[in-house]
């Protein structure tokens, strides 16, 4: 069996599936290894031929390295990209390769994406192995994956296609946090303000996140948390994800929202018959019913009361009677489960985390501390807001006229880069070459990581571009620095002395290393 | 004026602590026994103390009060006394003998002379000597006031001016400057004069408010029912209200007289004085003093009501001149024997009271405004703030308390007067100055609604009002005569502010408690705030991170606010508090966002407190980087194994003062024979003479051995 033959059904689309190795290790019985596939449509042979494929890869490869089998399958016309999310749970992503559409990949930006999916889903529904303890038949853990993975999906869908993030996103970075920067004043509010949040629910140990527009002002979660909620938070809760059919600047939703509901039903209605499917394979007449699933992702379902905190019937509940069950996620640092109350002034989006152990009757308590974050925080929340805005500089803060760029700080997971309809301006050449500079680089510092773990590498890359163009990388201390410089002067000199002037007015001399 | 003295000074250590005392009377009491004497006089220019008999004055320095000085004694001629005052370089004593003559003594050579009123149907009021530039002695008629300077030469008195109107009676204090003549049916309409160093001012007539008892009674206001008085630097005058029981106050301004609310009376007799800037309202049959702070919003007394022991006591004009002016002398003396008199000094203080009120902020508000005993209500101020955190008091109200004293402090700074009583060297004030002009223009333009806008003024946030006693500050560090005195702008509106306690003028010297202490200012600098709130405290707040976090923060909010610098300490602290409690996500935004100030202290404590958590580690070494500490940020590298980019870094830098064995150690521990040859070869080609030292044989040794091995292996 050929790679060709998998894509037959999806010639150009993307294929995407969770299965565990522990299961359906018996003959007749592989069926159950599968917990999700995209699309859902896909017979089913070929969907068992899609996994047993990548399982036989994986066994072949974990001889040679039992911790950290194969990342990921280079074949003629299509990538294979791998992650063990969990301990044998793989997710498999398998996209097509195509010049003319377009179809040019990073592979780690791909596998970011799998890593954001099972991310968010634990942050929401705790680990797939959980689940699966939790009921063995697997049927509890697909109710929860199918909705959950196709509505994480809407938000890539552009008409009819699925566009993953291409070598076009190579000036960004996933799984980061964009930070507001801000000046020591209102730096000191804010934090004033997150004591304020923090003690309205009284002694409880809680958590807050604060964001201005769709960028990081404070956070209190670990980091791993932080990426996780602040990305919730740009996708559902902004004042611009809230508002749908409002343009966004964060990568995070490129898609269209208006696009979900007119063609977005095509791709995945097509399902419906699977989507029973995989909610009663377990041969249970009450089908999806039997399980009572909640989909954090959906779409508008999230609004602003009356009060200004964001309510959603997502959890259970009636909208209308505004008797709605509260929210809860999981949280990776302390391995509890949080409320979780979202509170918006303008542009301004305060998170507050509270452990469902600390509150005993359960709403009606979370009501209260809303009560008194009102009544604590309100005044501030309007003098932080005023403050930010002040200094906020609009969607084109960031911009560095002459340079476009991307500032990871890995140390810290926090990214920075040239607003995306400045990075629109760049020649296709330009970011393909970025893009291709960038597989290196990511192959360069994963072999680091095995080499020698613990130690950061440092890099400094300069290419000239066919068009004439600079493509340059720098990575020091864990920091990264990628740029694009178009229309720029031929010798290396001016782009290592862009780079210097760059770093030391933006990154304070960080990467000013000769 | 006499208070019971329970004397007990001692409650600074805590709150509440249950003191009662509110006069502290200064032991041993003046002692004197004059044959002879006519009683006491009160002369608030010179702030004498003078008794005169039939043919002597006997006269003592109340400021500073001693007990056991001896009085001077000057001799007059004999006759009736009316009044008797120094002029203000006391060379002369007037004595007004009648209601037409005055006697001048001239104190060196013993000559008189007498000053007549020209008419019989003219009748002296009083005199007061005045520092106005234009003349020296103001005497008060029936007619209107003559204003006459003292020529040497010929030891006469030459008529400068002639102020006519109808005068009932008058009164006046040499701190405000202000004369105030009482006129009409009911002498309740008012004419007034500052007479000050920077000329004179007329203010505009106004009338008292009087309540009627019935339609068609008219009360007459007598002169023991008005008062001057001068409170953080401004004038007001006081007005009893016999029929309503109340007590009027009025706010003196160069072009306004305004009304400014009435405080309740509980007795007929009613005296008035101020002492620190606090009002003192004696209700004399109540037989209680009760306390106001004019300078807060609110009109409430800033304590209850503490009791009056009154002994052997008519009424304090016997003894003074002018009993609203007692300054922190209370007088008292026992006239049940003619010739023997005792006289207390009186020194208020407010800190017991202050230590008992709930409301801590506008406590420290009030403390900070103590100019009398500043040391000690800076150590009240102190131990309150501890206090408060150590109790974990809701945040809010520490950081209202804060506010209170970063803003005091960097008024102080601003004004000078906390470097007054430290002797470092003093700020330029050239900032008043600036502003004192500027606002000039707005004193035209504005003055057509002058009225309201200094309504407005009263009503404004106290950050503003705050600049009102900014003058009586910020006068004495300035040289010039015309500011060092009474006139000064303020916020727009033309502010007769009294006589200030300038240092360059002792004869005006109204407030001076040098004797008591260096300090001027009770205001607390950010480094005392650590070390005598913080520093202590600390270890008793471990069991409490986040709360003395939020505490920290608020103080660094105010002194933001403020611009004024925090101790670079509360950083290392809040860094060590933060990675205690394992908040390392609020420690890393503190650092990026500059909450905390970089500097190698803080970049240090990252680094221990970065042991537990690599990304504040991090954090640390990076901040070595930006400050340019090179050696640090080499030696860091070299210590963490990145022996090759310190080199990198040290060559840019030119940091040569680190050891090169110190990277071929590092280099050899890494095991890698290509890092050591290169580490070698940079060290041979940058160091002259280094490929004979001892540290290039021992590595190169060591390097030959390492290869060999490997070509076997």
């Amino acid at each position: 069996m050929g790679l060709s033959s998998i894509g037959t059904a999806n010639e150009e689309g993307v294929q995407l599936c969770i299965f565990d190795l522990r299961r359906g290790q018996r003959e007749g019985q592989e069926l159950d290894k599968i917990l999700y596939f995209f699309p859902a449509d896909l017979p089913l042979s070929s969907q068992l031929s899609v996994i047993g494929l990548s399982e036989g890869l994986i066994t072949f490869t974990r001889i040679f390295s039992p911790d950290a089998a194969c990342e990921v399958i280079e074949a003629e016309r299509h990538s294979h990209v791998f992650y063990e999310a969990e301990p044998d749970i793989w997710m498999v992503m398998i996209v097509a390769k195509s010049k003319e559409a377009e179809a040019i990949w990073r592979i780690d930006a791909l596998r970011e994406v799998l890593k954001e999916i099972h991310s968010l889903f634990v942050m929401f529904h705790g680990c797939i192995r959980t689940l699966l303890d939790k009921e063995p038949g697997g049927g509890l853990t697909r109710a929860h994956l199918y909705p959950f993975v196709m509505d994480y999906l809407r938000d890539f869908l552009f008409g009819k296609k699925l566009q993953l993030p291409s070598f076009r996103d190579c000036l960004k970075e996933r799984r980061t946090v964009q930070m507001l920067t801000v000046g020591r004043e209102a730096a000191i509010e804010v934090q004033t303000l997150v004591r304020i949040l923090e003690s309205s629910a009284g002694n409880m140990p809680c958590f807050s996140l604060i964001l201005f527009q769709d960028l990081l002002v404070s956070t209190t979660l670990s980091p791993e948390d932080t990426i996780n909620m602040f990305t919730y938070a740009v996708l559902r809760l902004t004042p611009l994800a809230l508002f749908s059919g409002a343009k966004s600047w964060s990568y995070l939703r490129k898609g269209n929202s208006s696009s979900h509901v007119s063609t977005g039903s095509t791709l995945f209605s097509t399902g419906s018959v699977l989507e029973q499917f995989y909610g009663s394979r377990d041969a249970s007449p009450a089908g999806d019913n039997r399980y009572h699933v909640t989909r954090p992702l959906q779409h508008d379902k999230w609004f602003k009361g009356k009060d200004g905190f964001l309510v959603t019937d997502i959890w259970g509940g009636d909208i209308g009677s505004l008797n709605v069950t509260t929210p809860t996620v999981w949280l990776q640092q302390t391995e509890e489960r949080m409320y979780l109350c979202a509170y918006q002034y303008k542009s301004l989006t305060l998170i507050l985390l509270i452990p469902l152990s600390s509150i005993l009757n359960g709403d009606q308590g979370v009501s209260i501390v809303k009560q008194q974050l009102l009544e604590n925080a309100s005044l501030k929340i309007l003098k932080v807001e005023e403050k930010l805005s002040k200094g906020w500089g609009g969607e084109n803060a960031y911009h560095v006229s002459g340079y476009r760029y991307l500032l990871v700080n890995g140390n810290r997971d926090i990214s920075r880069a040239s607003p995306p309809a400045k990075v629109t301006t760049l020649a296709k050449e330009s970011l393909l070459a970025l893009n291709k500079l960038r597989e290196e680089v990511d192959a360069e510092k994963n072999r680091a990581k095995w080499d020698n773990p613990g130690r950061e590498k440092d890099l400094e890359v300069c290419i000239r571009v066919k068009n004439n163009a600079w493509a340059i990388a720098c990575i020091t201390g864990g920091k990264e620095l990628y740029m694009v410089l178009e229309k720029a002067n031929e010798t290396l000199l001016y782009a290592s002395d862009a780079v210097e002037k760059f770093s030391n007015r933006y990154c304070n001399g960080a990467f000013s290393l000769d | 004026m006499a208070g019971k003295a329970s004397s007990s000074q001692t409650s600074v250590g805590g709150l509440g602590s249950g003191a009662v005392s509110h006069v502290f009377i200064h032991y041993p009491p003046l002692r004197c026994n004059i044959p002879g004497s006519r009683g006491f006089y009160y002369d608030d220019g010179n702030k004498l103390l003078i008794s005169p008999t039939s043919d002597q004055v006997f006269s003592w320095k109340t400021v500073p009060f001693s007990p056991n000085a001896a009085p001077n004694i000057d001799s007059i001629t004999e006759g009736p006394i009316c009044s008797i005052r120094f002029s203000l370089d006391e060379k002369l004593i007037a004595v007004q003998r009648s209601n037409t003559s005055i006697d001048f003594l001239h104190r060196e050579t013993g000559e008189v002379f007498t000053h007549r009123c020209k008419s019989e149907s003219e009748s002296i009021l009083g005199f007061f000597w005045t520092d106005c530039p234009s003349c020296d002695i103001v005497v008060v008629k029936i007619s209107g006031l003559d204003l006459f300077a003292y020529d040497h030469a010929s030891k006469s008195l030459a008529l400068v001016e002639t102020k006519k109107m109808n005068v009932s009676w008058y009164v006046y204090t040499h701190e405000s400057r202000l004369v105030l003549l009482a006129s009409g049916m009911q002498c309740k309409s008012f004419h007034g004069f500052q007479l000050s160093s920077a000329g004179i001012i007329r203010l505009p007539k106004f009338e008292m408010v009087m309540a009627k008892p019935e339609a068609n009674s008219k009360p007459v206001l007598a002169s023991e029912d008005v008062y001057i008085v001068t409170v953080y630097g401004r004038i007001y005058c006081l007005q009893v209200d016999r029929v309503a029981m109340v007590l009027h106050s009025y706010r003196f301004y160069r072009d306004a007289i305004i009304q400014q609310g009435s405080l309740p009376i509980y007795s007929s007799k009613v005296a008035v004085s101020v002492v620190d800037n606090v009002l003192l309202v004696h209700q004399v049959d109540a037989k209680v003093v009760i306390l106001y702070d004019i300078f807060s919003d609110s009109r409430a007394p800033i304590s209850a009501p503490l009791p009056v022991l009154l002994r052997g006591f008519s009424r304090s004009d016997s003894f003074t001149s002018r009993p609203s002016t007692k300054e922190s002398e209370s007088l008292q003396a026992s006239d049940s024997n003619d010739n023997e008199s005792i006289v207390y000094g009186d020194g208020w203080t407010f800190l017991a009271i202050s230590a008992s009120s709930s409301e801590i902020p506008s406590v420290l508000e009030f403390l900070q405004r103590r100019k009398l005993e500043a040391n000690k209500a800076k150590q009240l101020c102190l131990a309150i703030m501890q206090t408060m955190i150590l109790e974990c008091r809701p945040i809010t109200m520490v950081a209202k308390a804060m506010d209170v004293l970063v803003t005091s402090y960097a008024h102080s700074l601003k004004t000078g007067t906390y470097f007054k009583g430290i002797k470092t060297e003093r700020t330029p004030s050239s900032v008043s100055n600036v502003s004192g002009s500027g606002q000039v223009i707005d004193v035209n333009t504005g003055r057509t609604d002058g009225l309201g806008k200094s309504l407005q003024r009263e009503s404004a946030p106290r950050v503003n009002s705050v600049s009102a006693s900014d003058t009586e500050d910020s006068s004495s560090l300035e040289p010039s005569k015309i500011s060092s005195n009474d006139t000064q702008f303020d916020g727009g509106k033309v502010d007769i502010g009294a006589e200030s306690c300038t240092t360059g003028n002792p004869l005006n010297a109204s407030v001076s408690d040098q004797q008591e202490s260096q300090l001027t200012s009770p205001a607390i600098s950010p480094d005392e705030m650590y070390k005598f709130v913080f520093a202590p405290i600390e270890e008793e707040m471990i069991g409490e991170p986040s709360y003395l976090v939020a505490i920290i923060l608020e103080l660094f909010r105010s002194a933001n606010l403020e611009k004024v610098k925090v101790h670079p300490n509360l950083f290392v602290l809040t860094i060590q508090l933060l990675a205690r409690s394992e908040q390392y996500a609020e420690l890393g935004l503190f650092v990026i966002n500059k909450i905390i100030e970089p500097s190698k202290e803080v970049a240090l404590q990252l680094l221990e407190s970065g042991r537990q958590n690599f990304q504040i580690r991090k954090l640390g070494s990076d901040m070595m980087r930006q400050l340019s500490l090179h050696q640090d940020y080499v030696l860091l590298l070299v210590q963490d194994g990145y022996y090759l980019e310190a080199l990198r870094y040290a060559r840019k830098h030119k940091v040569t003062t680190i050891r090169p064995s110190l990277f071929l150690e590092a280099a050899f521990t890494s095991n890698d024979s290509q890092h050591l040859a290169a580490v070698l070869r940079f060290f041979s080609d940058f160091i002259p003479g280094f490929r004979s030292t001892s540290d290039f044989f021992t590595y190169y040794h060591i390097l030959n051995e390492m290869n060999s091995s490997s070509v076997v292996a």
